[in-house]
């Protein structure tokens, strides 16, 4: 056994339990949910998307090194356009899956015009600037009243439906998200183990260093943003034909700092990290619905105390889903 | 194959770093670059490799001008280069710090890897067994599942050369290798840096330790106050009243330079330890 194997093979047992355990867990969710009653659907819901919005976000801020307190706007790109070309608002009735690429490379399109501003900006200025991006586009659809219907929003958005089978109760919806979820999570895990994941992750390193060894940083922060900000606009659309209606309330700051949250507190750049902080900032407020007025100071006092206990997140970068998938079923 | 200065010169404001420097570097060689502290040395690599921009003048590599391209553009012409401080990708693995050289090679296959598993796996064994080679060249197969930051400070510098040289540079660029290391890793250091002498290589290696210039360096080239002092093999630099004058004032043999560059190796060993 090589030094560095003997440094990282730390607790194999207890850590096979946890992982068994929480591996359990999951499952058993996933088939009890088409027999919860409605209302915990839709917070697994709410869960799903947020994990798929994490998974999108952890792009650029995991990968890429990047702090992005704008993606909400993404996410809004695509919830609007489903609003809009699937609503009476402007008589459009497109099917789901014709809506769907359109939002994707619509949100694409965001990405990259968020992208080339911000080219040259790192850390806190990049944060400001991109947390300014986010309000603006969702002042223009709060002020843009003869397409968005301003602050009023878009009612009565069409039923989706996918090759001819309706898309409409919540349970449809875990269906839809879980597959959504499972799909980008292996994309998104694959691309940051390819090429260009690797040079993300060394331009989140040292970004002239990675200059150095040939990388056109550009293009490859452009490709963070887009891909992200596609994710993100594919979770809006979901979360759209979901609610029926949109407006701007959903899209404000509040809603990219949970997902930055999410990431932090969950372990950045991992995506099984990003499952473990979405359902931790999701189910929370849920189990302390009785404290309501707390839930803010418990939040508080929990990322005080994560932050100290586990400042790399519940699931540090290193513990990827090859090593769970090693642990759980490898020797 | 040649790299050519052409009055090159670089400016900070007032201070003239670099004063109208004409030279070229002839493939096949080790070129020494020496001086004293504050010569110019870094400050000629780093334009080279694109890291500072040039005053005045150009670099030319086989005739095709690289003061004129991007950074990237230049590591793609295949100018490969090292820091006076290291600088490694510290939360990647010592694989990963090689794997990512090929991202200009194999970018262009990105979505090809997402999508289809298997030529994801052929290009990862494949770029991963080119990587593993340079680690065993440099003693480091042992920690390739470490990361970089990790590694002490003695393995860092090679990991750094390594992946100057994991894509085969036709012009390596190295800023002080042996600063901070012993006298054992600076042995092992010649020996492979020696080994890499190849016909299509060029080689220019800035260094304060004499010995390893002078065992190394097959054309040296001495520097002070940001001109060309004197260029030649590493006896005639030894011989040179001008260098030694350069150096230490009023020095009268080798031995001398050489305290000085003791000195200043302990003084980089201290700094290095701080560091790690
Ligand atoms: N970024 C900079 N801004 C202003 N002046 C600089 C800068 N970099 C270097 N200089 C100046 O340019 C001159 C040459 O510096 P350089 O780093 O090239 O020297 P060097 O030969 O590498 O010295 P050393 O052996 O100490 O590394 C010095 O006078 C230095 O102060
Ligand atoms: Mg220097």
């Amino acid at each position: 056994m090589s030094v560095a194997e003997t440094l990282t093979a730390a607790k194999p047992h207890s850590g096979r339990a946890i992982s068994f355990l929480v591996f359990a867990i999951a499952i058993a969710l996933i088939a009890a949910s088409p027999f919860l009653p409605n209302y915990y659907v839709r917070v697994i819901n709410s869960l799903l998307i947020y994990i798929l919005l994490g998974i999108g976000l952890n792009i650029v801020i995991g990968y890429t090194g990047l702090l992005d307190l704008g993606f909400v706007a993404f996410y809004a790109v695509g919830a609007y356009s489903y609003a809009l070309l699937a609503s009476p608002q402007l008589d459009l009735h497109w099917p789901f899956l014709a809506i769907l690429p359109v939002a994707a490379c619509l949100g694409a399109a965001t990405g990259i015009l968020l992208g080339i501003p911000v080219l040259r900006l790192r850390g806190d200025y990049l944060a400001i600037v991109t947390l300014g991006f986010g309000e603006i586009i969702r002042i223009i659809i709060n002020n843009l009243d003869w397409l968005t219907g301003g602050p009023k929003g878009i009612a009565r958005l069409d039923k989706a439906s996918i090759l001819g089978i309706q898309v409409a109760r919540p349970i449809d919806f875990f269906w839809l998200l879980l597959i959504t979820v499972l799909v980008a999570g292996v994309l998104v895990w694959r691309l940051e183990r390819s090429i260009l994941g690797k040079a993300w992750a060394a331009i989140r390193e040292d970004q002239d260093a990675a200059r150095g060894i040939g990388i056109n940083t550009t293009n490859a922060k452009l490709a963070a943003f887009a891909t992200s900000a596609t994710i993100g606009s594919i979770a809006g659309a979901i979360f759209a034909a979901s609610q029926r209606f949109v407006s701007p309330e959903s899209f404000t700051l509040q809603e990219s700092v949970l997902i930055v949250l999410m990431i932090v507190i969950g372990g950045i750049g991992n995506i099984l990290g990003i499952v473990a902080g979405a359902a931790i900032l999701m189910l929370l407020p849920e189990v302390l619905r009785e404290f309501a007025e707390w839930r803010i100071l418990f939040l508080g006092l929990l990322m005080i105390f994560l932050i100290i206990v586990r400042p790399a997140g519940i699931v540090p970068r290193s513990f990827g889903p090859d090593k769970l998938i090693r642990r759980l079923f490898g020797k | 194959m040649t790299l050519v200065f052409d009055k090159l010169r670089k400016q900070y404001g007032q201070v003239v770093a670099i004063d109208d420097v004409t030279t070229s570097f002839a493939p096949g060689l080790i070129h020494g670059l020496i001086g004293p502290n504050g010569a110019g040395k870094s400050t000629l690599i780093n334009m080279t490799a694109g890291s500072y921009s040039v005053s005045s003048g150009s670099i030319a590599l086989d005739g095709k001008r690289l003061d004129t391209l991007k950074k990237y553009q230049i590591a793609n012409s295949r100018v490969a280069r090292t820091y006076q401080n290291i600088r490694l990708f510290d939360q990647m693995t010592v694989l990963e710090n090689l794997e990512v050289c090929f991202y200009p090679a194999d970018v262009g296959g990105t979505w090809k890897e997402v999508v289809w598993p298997p030529y994801a796996s052929a290009r990862r064994e494949k770029r991963r067994e080119k990587c593993m080679d340079i680690l065993r060249f440099f003693d480091l197969q042992g920690y390739a599942e470490t990361d970089a930051g990790s590694l002490p400070y003695g393995r860092q510098r090679m990991l750094e050369i390594a992946r100057a040289l994991v894509c085969e540079p036709r012009v390596l660029l190295l800023d002080e290798p042996a600063a901070g290391l012993n006298h054992h890793e600076t042995a092992e250091l010649t020996a492979r840096l020696a080994a890499q002498r190849v016909p299509d290589r060029i080689t220019i290696v800035v260094e304060h330790d004499m010995d390893l210039v002078m065992k190394l360096c097959d054309n040296i080239i001495v520097m002070h106050h940001g001109k060309l002092l004197f260029q030649g093999t590493p006896a005639e630099v030894q011989a040179s009243p001008d260098v030694q004058l350069a150096y230490l004032g009023t020095a009268n043999d080798i031995d001398e330079i050489r305290a000085a560059a003791q000195d200043r190796r302990a003084q980089l060993g201290i700094r290095a330890r701080r560091r790690s």
